[in-house]
């Protein structure tokens, strides 16, 4: 079920089969209105006084969660299964058939890229507790007797989370530009790569380096803001999404990882439009450049209307306006994570399933290593496109709300009182223009 | 969290009631929507239309069921010509479980894939060749010439 006989041609778009029927415009139109008039209704009548405070917010977790979560045996279990997942699937990856069931793509395209969205959400950090390259480096540390944490020098407090931000707009270049994103040879090249430059990176700086440039653990700890599981003095703590969410430290290079995040997952929505299709075939220029540059101006795109929307107010003595993209870049992560959910839905269950039946057979022989080979792949949401439909504009609505009230929050801690309420109007048109923007994509695309 | 005054909590309780209101009313408004019609009702429904429309002129070599099925299912003239095919990425409504014509027309032989789940490969010969197809899964389904690297159609099939 669901093994494409393509044997190894290459695919002019993504893998799997059919994608999501375009969202009714009805639909899409009481979507956005919904969020034009929740946004105007939060900034009239929302708390004057900001709520959030990372210092004092939540509730301890119970004693035992707190103990289980903190212990050795536990921290080891996630950290042998990372490593054991990273040589299961390498094997298929290295030793494997070419081709579109070997369940190395489907792992990193949708386990490891869209899976660990939910996945963070629910449960927290997943990839810093099962990444590969921090159990490498870990083990390396151990051996030479270094201390992981530490490297060489300090992390340069400067680069920020630049470096992720670029190693994001690596991976969304080779999933939606790059011409061969389904063949084994490249991906696999790509994440060798990717795990080189950690190591290094990890041997250099230490863990810091894994907190601010690993694309997947960046990606990770940004969902894992909107669970409602925190950390502070080396404790366990529950507390709302939303307050969880105020405490993410801002540093350069925070609007550039959300940027890449949402703009490169509204390209993969326009560039299955029928005027880009249409131009894009029928133009003389060269179609690889011109999918370059609309990704790059999707992204790039994102990120000014951010930092206009961000910096077009009246600022108290001793806030540098510059520093406002990043300070209020975190408002961004729930619009992110409701237009993940809808772009991704289908794809991450019907694709997820077709990757477990793969994964019993990594050298596609007809193995059935894992026992998972036979089962069937339930196609249950692309047969319910109503329920489907309605379930992404509700996603992206409420993840919209959930951003205008960090900001508004955000805002009514930083601004000085008489910019207060003017000066979250920009920021808010931005979002409403990006919720707008993604409804309208997910209705014409 | 810890420092709510009553003020600010009624203006929480206040906000919480509107979002729940206007995220319901964005529910309830499209409750009304019909789901999709399952393949039989919308196939069956569309057959005997199709079937009292064409009884009339229709010789009785076939039986009734097959010769009602074939105007029911559209078709879809695709032209190769060299480096271009027409049509160019246009939409195209589709029927779950009614077949689908393609007729094309090619200056070389090549391949057509459709990017349905499972996908499906159609080859074709220089001339004219009519091909079938059906697809059996609500979806946007892509129909791609493999050789042009090019998007034909795009059958938003429901």
């Amino acid at each position: 079920m669901g093994s494409p006989a393509t044997g190894d041609r290459i695919l002019a778009h993504g893998i799997g089969g059919a994608k999501d029927l375009p969202i009714p415009l009805e639909l899409a139109i009481a979507g956005a209105v919904a969020a034009l008039v929740i946004s105007f209704t939060v900034l009239a009548i929302a708390w004057r006084t900001p709520r959030y405070d990372a210092a004092t917010s939540g509730r301890p977790a119970p004693e035992w969660l707190d103990r289980l979560t903190s212990s050795t045996p536990w921290r080891v279990w996630w950290r042998v299964f990372g490593m054991a997942a990273l040589l299961y699937v390498g094997w298929a990856a290295v030793a494997g058939k070419d081709s579109l069931i070997n369940p190395f793509l489907g792992v990193f395209y949708v386990y490891v890229w869209v899976a660990i969205v939910p996945l963070s959400v629910f449960f927290g950090p997943v990839w810093k507790a099962i990444s590969p390259s921090r159990t490498i480096n870990l083990l390396l540390a151990r051996a030479s007797g270094g201390d992981p944490s530490t490297g060489l020098y300090t992390y340069p407090a400067r680069l920020g989370y630049w470096p992720a931000a670029v190693g994001l707009f690596a991976f969304v270049w080779l999933e939606l530009v790059y011409p061969y994103s389904t063949q084994v040879g490249p991906v696999r090249l790509w994440c060798a790569a990717y795990l080189g430059i950690m190591l290094i990176g990890g041997a250099l700086f230490g863990d810091r380096f894994f907190e601010r440039a690993d694309p997947f653990e960046v990606y990770s700890s940004l969902a894992a803001k909107l669970s409602i599981w925190g950390h502070r003095d080396g404790r366990l703590l529950v507390r709302s999404p939303l307050a969880n969410l105020d405490s993410l430290v801002a540093a350069p290079g925070l609007v550039g990882v959300v940027s890449v995040l949402f703009g490169s997952t509204a390209f993969d929505s326009f560039k299955d439009s029928t005027p880009w299709v249409k131009f894009i075939q029928s133009t003389d220029l060269s179609v690889d450049l011109l999918d370059n540059l609309a990704l790059l101006g999707f992204c790039v795109g994102v990120g000014l209307v951010l930092a206009a929307g961000t910096m077009a107010t009246g600022v108290g003595e001793g806030v540098d306006r510059r520093t406002l993209p990043d300070v209020f870049a975190h408002s961004v992560v729930p619009i992110i994570v409701g237009y993940i959910v809808a772009h991704y839905l289908t794809y991450l269950v019907e694709y997820g399933q077709t990757t477990l039946t793969q994964l019993s057979d990594p050298m596609s022989r007809g193995d059935n290593l894992l026992g998972t080979a036979d089962l069937t792949v339930n196609y249950w949401l692309s047969y319910h496109p109503t329920f489907l439909a309605r379930l992404k504009v509700v996603a992206v609505v409420v993840g919209h709300v959930l951003g205008v009230i960090a900001a508004h929050d955000r805002a009514i801690r930083l601004l000085p009182a008489k910019h207060q309420l003017t000066g979250q109007l920009p920021l808010l048109f931005a979002m409403v223009g990006f919720t707008a923007g993604g409804l309208y994509l997910l209705f014409a695309a | 969290m810890t420092r709510t005054t009553p003020h600010a909590r009624r203006r929480t309780s206040t906000l919480a009631v509107i979002l729940v209101i206007g995220l319901g009313s964005l529910l309830a408004g499209c409750g009304e929507d019909a789901e999709p019609t399952d393949p039989a009702t919308s196939s069956s429904a569309t057959s005997s239309e199709s079937s009292s429309e064409s009884s009339s002129e229709s010789t009785s070599e076939t039986p009734s069921e097959s010769e009602s099925a074939a105007p029911a299912g559209q078709t879809i003239d695709i032209t190769f010509d060299g480096d271009t095919v027409t049509p160019n990425g246009e939409r195209v409504d589709a029927t779950v479980g009614e077949p689908i014509t393609l007729a094309v027309t090619a200056d070389a032989p090549g391949e057509i894939h459709v990017h349905s789940t499972p996908e499906q490969e159609l080859a074709y010969d220089a001339g004219t060749t009519e091909l079938s197809l059906t697809i059996d899964q609500p979806g946007l389904v892509d129909v791609e010439s493999h050789d042009l690297d090019m998007v034909i159609v795009q059958l938003e099939v429901r």
